[in-house]
Parts: C-alpha cells; sequence; structure tokens
C-alpha cells in the first residue's frame, strides 16, 4: 500500500515536471511555426518547381502534375489533370512581388479593421510544430493549424523543410476528421522555364489573360470595398480582399480571407426569381444560396467557401443592400 | 434517421470485411435485436459471403425466434431483479474501465511528438452536423486523434463516374421554375469562380484548381 502510494507520487511529480519542462519550448515552437508558414508563402509563389500531387475527398483521388515557374517578374502556371478527362490549364499572374491580402495576413501583417479591433492570423489560429516526416521523398516539418472558434476549420500541414514549399495539406472537420488532402508524391525544386517545358507553350500563354487584381500598393494600403452591400455579420478575422462589380450577367462577387481559409460571396440579381433557395457541396466546399428580397428585386445571395456549413449560412443571412461607410482596412506599420 | 441507417449499413459493411470496431460491433449488435430490417441485411450479407466463398448449404430458415423462445422458456435465463442489478453494475465497471483507457489513450495521442495520427485516414468524411449552437471547439494541443484508423468506405457517391459533381439540396420545394441544369450550371460556376478567386488570394497555391472537377473545369472556359 505504501509502496502504490510512493509510486503514485513518483508519477505525479514526473508529470509536474514534464509540463513545467515543456513550456518554454513550447513558446519558441510557437514563433518557429509561423515563421515556417510566412516562408511557405514565399516559396510557393518565388520558386521554380513541378511536381505531381493527389487531391482526395470523399473517397475520390485525383491526381495532377504542376508546373510553377517565375521569369522576369512574372508567374507561368500549368496544371494538368493525369486521370479522367484530357484537360489542363495556364495562368499566368503578373508580378511576383504582388502581394494581396492572404498573403500579407499569413506574413504576419495585422489589418486595422476599425479603431478598436485588428485582424491578425495567430488570433485565430494556433500554430503547433509537430514533429517532422518524409513526403515526396523530402524532409518535412508537420505542423498543425487549430482554429481558434468554430467559424473556421484547421489544417495539418507538411512544409519542405529545405525550401519551405508547402507539401501537403489535409483540411480538418472540428471532430479532427480530414475533410480533403492535397499531397505532393513527387517534386522537383529548380529549373529553368526551358527545362519545365514552358517554352513549348509561349504561345498558348500570350493567350492567357494576365490577372492584376487587387494588388497591395507600395503604402501598403488596401481599399478593397463592395458600395452597394453591407455584411452585417463576418467571421471574426475575415477581410474582403477582393469585389468584383456586377457582371454583364448581374453578378458581383466579394472575396473574404483570414490568410488561410477563403470564402467568396455571390449576389445574382437576374437569378434570384429563378433559383430557389439550395444548400450544396463538393468535397470541403459548401455552397449556400439565399433569397433577399429587397425593393421588389429578388436577389440570390450564394457563400461558397471551406468554411463551416452553419458559418456559411450566417454570413449569407446577414448581408444586405445599402451599407453604413465601409470600414477602410489598412496594415499595422 | 436514414443518417442513422446507413451508418449502421456502413458497420455492418464493415463487419462483413472484419474492419468493425468494437464500438460499430457493439451498436450492430443492439440494433439488429430490435430492427427486423437490419437483421434480413445481416442474414442476406452473410449468406451472400458464404455464396462467394463457396460454403455450401445456405440455410434460409430464420431459427433466431424459435431459439429465443426456447431460451425464454428455460427458467435459468429469466433474470432476476438482483442478477439485473449485477448486471448493470458490471456493465457500468466495464465502462468506467473503458473510458479510463480512454482517457489515457488520448493523452498519449495528444503528447507533442505525437505521430500525425489523424492524417493517416482517408479524407473520405462527410462533414456530420457541425452546429453552430454550441461553445466553440477546443483543442488545447492537437486535432482530437481518430483512434480507431478505419479507412471510411467510399460511400456511394462515386458509382461510376471519378469526379463528384455537387451535392445539391434545395431547402424550399415551393413553385419550380428552375431547372436541374440549371441549378448545376450555377453551382459549377460559383465554385469555379470561388476557386479562382481562392488560388489567387489564400496561400494554398495551387490547392484550389484541385478542388476543380470536370464540370467545373468546363465552365471555366466559357
Amino acid at each position: 500500500m505504501v509502496f502504490l502510494r510512493l509510486v503514485r507520487t513518483i508519477k505525479v511529480a514526473a508529470l509536474v515536471a514534464a509540463v513545467l519542462l515543456h513550456g518554454p519550448l513550447f513558446a519558441a515552437q510557437m514563433e518557429s511555426a509561423h515563421d515556417l508558414m510566412s516562408k511557405m508563402a514565399k516559396a510557393s509563389r518565388e520558386l521554380n518547381y513541378q511536381g505531381l500531387f493527389t487531391y482526395e475527398y470523399r473517397g475520390n483521388l485525383t491526381s495532377v502534375k504542376l508546373t510553377h515557374a517565375v521569369q522576369d517578374g512574372q508567374i507561368y502556371e500549368r496544371i494538368q489533370h493525369m486521370d479522367g478527362a484530357q484537360r489542363h490549364a495556364l495562368h499566368r499572374s503578373d508580378k511576383v512581388d504582388c502581394l494581396r491580402t492572404g498573403d500579407m495576413l499569413l506574413r504576419g501583417s495585422a489589418y486595422r479593421l476599425n479603431d478598436q479591433s485588428y485582424a491578425r492570423l495567430e488570433d485565430f489560429y494556433e500554430f503547433h510544430i509537430k514533429g517532422q516526416g518524409r513526403i515526396a521523398n523530402r524532409q518535412v516539418v508537420m505542423v498543425h493549424v487549430l482554429p481558434k472558434d468554430k467559424h473556421r476549420y484547421g489544417y495539418v500541414v507538411a512544409i519542405d523543410k529545405e525550401s519551405g514549399l508547402l507539401l501537403q495539406s489535409v483540411l480538418m472537420s472540428h471532430t479532427g476528421k480530414p475533410l480533403e488532402r492535397f499531397q505532393f508524391v513527387d517534386i522537383s525544386i529548380g529549373g529553368s522555364l526551358a527545362d519545365l517545358g514552358f517554352d513549348l507553350e509561349a504561345s498558348d500563354f500570350a493567350d492567357v489573360a494576365l490577372d492584376q487584381s487587387n494588388c497591395i500598393d507600395g503604402n501598403r494600403q488596401i481599399t478593397t470595398s463592395a458600395p452597394n452591400w453591407s455584411t452585417q455579420w463576418l467571421p471574426p478575422g475575415f477581410v474582403m480582399a477582393s469585389h468584383k462589380i456586377a457582371d454583364g450577367d448581374g453578378q458581383e462577387s466579394m472575396m473574404f480571407t483570414d490568410g488561410l481559409a477563403v470564402f467568396s460571396v455571390f449576389i445574382d440579381i437576374d437569378k434570384g426569381r429563378s433559383l430557389p433557395a439550395i444548400d450544396a457541396n463538393l468535397g470541403a466546399t459548401v455552397a449556400v444560396l439565399t433569397k433577399a428580397d429587397i425593393n421588389n428585386q429578388e436577389y440570390a445571395i450564394c457563400v461558397v467557401g471551406e468554411i463551416p456549413r452553419a458559418t456559411a449560412n450566417q454570413i449569407a443571412n446577414a448581408i444586405s443592400l445599402a451599407p453604413p461607410a465601409s470600414p477602410s482596412m489598412s496594415p499595422l506599420p | 434517421m436514414s443518417d442513422h441507417k446507413e451508418r449502421l449499413e456502413q458497420s455492418l459493411s464493415a463487419l462483413m470485411d472484419g474492419e468493425a470496431t468494437d464500438i460499430e460491433l457493439h451498436r450492430l449488435l443492439k440494433e439488429v435485436s430490435e430492427d427486423s430490417e437490419l437483421r434480413d441485411k445481416w442474414k442476406r450479407y452473410h449468406m451472400v459471403s458464404s455464396a462467394i466463398k463457396g460454403d455450401a448449404a445456405i440455410a434460409s430458415i430464420d431459427y433466431s425466434a424459435a431459439i429465443s423462445a426456447a431460451i425464454d422458456e428455460e427458467p435459468a435465463h429469466r433474470q432476476s431483479g438482483l442478477a439485473v442489478f449485477a448486471g448493470s453494475a458490471g456493465r457500468f465497471a466495464i465502462a468506467a474501465s473503458v473510458a479510463l483507457v480512454a482517457v489515457f489513450g488520448v493523452q498519449q495521442l495528444n503528447s507533442p511528438l505525437d505521430s500525425i495520427a489523424p492524417v493517416s485516414e482517408f479524407a473520405g468524411v462527410e462533414q456530420v452536423n457541425e452546429e453552430n449552437t454550441g461553445p466553440a471547439i477546443q483543442f488545447p494541443s492537437g486535432f482530437q486523434p481518430i483512434i480507431n484508423a478505419r479507412t471510411v468506405s467510399a460511400g456511394g457517391n462515386n458509382k461510376s463516374s471519378q469526379f463528384v459533381t455537387p451535392v445539391i439540396e434545395v431547402r424550399q420545394k415551393a413553385e419550380r421554375n428552375y431547372s436541374e441544369a440549371q441549378l448545376r450550371a450555377y453551382m459549377n460556376d460559383v465554385m469555379a469562380k470561388h476557386s479562382n478567386h481562392a488560388a489567387l488570394n489564400s496561400n494554398q497555391g495551387m490547392l484550389p484548381f484541385a478542388r476543380l472537377n470536370e464540370a467545373e473545369a468546363a465552365a471555366k472556359k466559357e
């Protein structure tokens, strides 16, 4: 009996010691996990690489060959699906130094939402380094990204030790179940445009329109707002990253991000009459379409994103016409 | 309700594959005693399985009713009040010890150097009722581990095609002045646009493009 009690005391002491010893270690980890994330944001944009990755959701698996290169400050990207029907897509992006809202947030800048509140990635996610591993035959650091509230999902990501590239990303539900998984199986880093086979497609690329929307300009100000609409409720931490005015079909769109998660809001004037209210989902992406009757005009408001359905619902129901003056957002110095 | 039933059927097929967990088996045994439909399914599955294995003599006679009647006749199996109490106390003890093991297990898996347990599971799970009503979900030091790492069967959505089109539910079925094709076109269109947005503005790099399915890729070309 005495012996048992002694054993128990030793166990408790060991546990306390373990917790105490672990504390400072943990704080150091937090910082470097965040450094890793911002290194990742830079690497995936600025490096040349070619690789095969798989994307899996709801028991489906597709494989994709990706080529990414930077030359003369422009980003060239080719996405080729390796199974199913033949299809590939080319992308040509603007200046490599064009930062967008998502980049800013991930790189640790905060946005001033209004006089009192700031949006900063660390306020909404915890970052934990969870050891090392091997993905696509490369050494990686595993990072768990945990949401601090119920309005966004978490991730398990693997970041290449050497280059900082994202080699695996698993979107995790609140119950800890994987919703989708993206993972490289093979990747080679480096190489010129010619090595990567882009020279063969030079003429194809000429046809691809440059995307130049919503760069954050020199004085680090972003002036994204949608003057016609107001969002009465947004999940905390999300800021508007782009806005497109109504196109020929009468569809207006806005996009919001917290630095990791992204959702879009589409507002259709013409389709309001013809579409029913629907809930849809595809893999981890949910879509909630609600209808709003404003000034005898029926609008279809659709929220699409990799966010929990309840959050999407809440956003969709909180969008209304005609605004109070929208808050301007600017990064902190 | 149907969700529950579907899960039971999945558990049953997992059991047939020898992959059911203890919890699933327990639930199945409980349900099968009350649900005649499930019992029939159970019987059918076993018949199919033994037919596949080439076992002879597939009996299609249900002895279960007769056997349970016979058991009821036996005085030894009539439950006394004390036996019921003892039985439930025993069950409680087992439950308590299972809970204890679960607590220890979770602590172990949650320790900072844990292996990346949840990632080994297939990303095949539907999101289940993540209602916004409860308190914010807290993960103190890691995702809650999935202790059983059985791969989730692919479900009924990839019957023939490799690509899954969005699952669309119409909330109010009042007047129907839309066509399904119209609905699908709209959904594909907004999801494709969203992927484009996300690729440009998030740090998921090329991931949003992978989310595009065939139909969406077609919609994008327009």
